[in-house]
């Protein structure tokens, strides 16, 4: 039996020679003990194979869930770009107002040509003297050829002309005549007790005038004489809330 | 300890990439996958598999039946590998794969009764070119009965029966993969772990 084990051996190492197989062939047909240990050892064979690939299975299952958990990564990756992204965005949107409230900006939603007090337009008496004609135009938004009739009338160098002279030079985007033309009555005495203030005014115009022009710093300080001081009794607020924004 | 496994990573990829270009060292990775390296298997099981399952697609089956297949191949693989039935493989191990691969996805075709006769003719052949035992064994239950007591004869009975009956190392191999102090000390051994296993199996 020994002799016919090593055969057996021999089989499952493919080393069994051609006398060999002929032998073991033989041995098969005829021996009851050699077949029962031959089958018992193939059964075996068969188990431990079939074991290996069950756990070979879980191994290349587990390879498999690594490669899913390296995409996880990848897209981790990307997930982290994009909310950083979306962070950003987010943040210009919230921010936006700081990002909109360049002077040029502020400028265009504050500046509002003074409304005309001086000459009301009435119908049908247009045109009759020269005052009247330069406030027509002006209402009109003409302001070339209101500067030009401002400048044609004869007692033209009251405040009230050349306010509404600076208005014109404003609204032609001349930032630097409109200057000229508002720190005198700025900087003058105001006298709160007439109608015709234009001092208080002609604050707020100097700032607007200094923010159009680029001068932040000069409309700062302008924005902040105009909240500060008690007799700028003229767009307070609204020299604060553009003080809020350039800061 | 790390050095080590530095060397053996740069080791393999030199020895892949190699086998890439010429096939020649492809008996080395075969005989590693014999041995049960983990590694080259994983590299293999990665650096082929996109292309796979890529290739299923022009058959239409699910990508989890892709995959499935795909292991199942790679297993077809192994075990080649470890009866010695691919030592003398001209191709690559790409292409082997591919060819086995492709023999299971008509397997799958053909149960779901998918493929037609044209493609049935292929699958003979290609059967016959890789020898490939493909079918899907199913245990006797002698066979669970051994399968349940193995895990009771402790765990270096598994192994020598797996290195000799498994593997197919010879007992001069399997003295030193073992660290026997001589072969006749491994018979031995073997033949009582044999003893044991029948006695708890027909107790």
């Amino acid at each position: 039996m020994e002799k016919n084990l090593e055969l057996i051996e021999k089989y499952f190492s493919n080393s069994l020679t051609d006398e060999e197989q002929i032998l073991f062939n033989n041995l098969l047909k005829d021996d009851k003990a050699f077949k029962d240990e031959f089958l018992f050892l193939k059964d075996l064979k068969k188990t431990l194979s079939h074991n290996q690939k069950k756990s070979l299975k879980t191994t290349l299952q587990n390879f498999e869930s690594d490669l899913k958990n390296e995409k996880g990564f990848h897209l981790k990756k990307w997930l982290a770009a994009a909310s950083i992204i979306l962070v950003l965005g987010l943040s210009y949107f919230l921010f936006s107002d700081s990002f909109n409230n360049t002077p040029e900006k502020l400028y265009a939603e504050y500046f509002e040509p003074y409304r005309n007090v001086v000459h009301p337009v009435v119908r049908g008496e247009n045109g009759k003297t020269i005052e009247s004609s330069a406030f027509l135009a002006y209402e009109n938004k003409k302001y070339h050829k209101a500067l030009n009739l401002l400048n044609s009338v004869s007692n033209n160098n009251d405040d009230c002309f050349k306010f509404y002279s600076a208005m014109c030079y404003m609204g032609l985007n001349k930032n630097l005549d409109a200057i000229d033309l508002l720190l005198p009555i700025a900087t003058s005495e105001s006298n709160p007790d007439s109608d015709l203030n234009y001092n208080a005014k002609a604050n707020w115009y100097l700032g607007l005038a200094y923010l159009n022009s680029g001068d932040i710093n000069k409309a700062i300080s302008q924005f902040s004489f105009v909240v500060n001081n008690p007799s700028c009794s003229f767009k307070k607020e609204e020299a604060q809330e553009i003080l809020n924004k350039l800061k | 300890m790390y050095y080590f496994y530095f060397y053996r990573y740069i080791f393999l990829n030199f020895l892949f990439f190699f086998v890439n270009m010429t096939g020649v060292a492809l008996h080395k990775i075969l005989e590693l996958l014999k041995k049960g390296d983990q590694d080259t298997l994983e590299k293999i099981y990665k650096e082929n598999r996109n292309a796979f399952i890529n290739f299923s697609k022009r058959y239409n089956i699910s990508k989890d039946d892709a995959v499935d297949i795909y292991q199942d191949t790679i297993i077809a693989l192994h075990e080649n590998a470890v009866n010695g039935k691919i030592n003398s493989l001209n191709s690559s191990i790409s292409t082997y794969l591919f060819a086995i691969g492709k023999y299971k996805i008509f397997q799958l075709l053909r149960k779901n009764n998918t493929v037609d006769l044209n493609q049935k003719i292929t699958i003979e052949s290609t059967n016959e070119v890789l020898d490939v035992n493909l079918s899907n064994e199913k245990l006797t239950n002698r066979q669970k009965l051994i399968s349940k007591n193995l895990e009771k004869i402790g765990s270096r009975c598994k192994e020598v029966l797996k290195l000799f009956y498994y593997q197919g190392y010879t007992l001069d191999e399997i003295t030193v993969i073992l660290n026997y102090s001589s072969k006749e000390v491994l018979k031995s051994q073997k033949s009582r772990c044999l003893k044991q296993l029948k006695k708890i199996i027909n107790d």
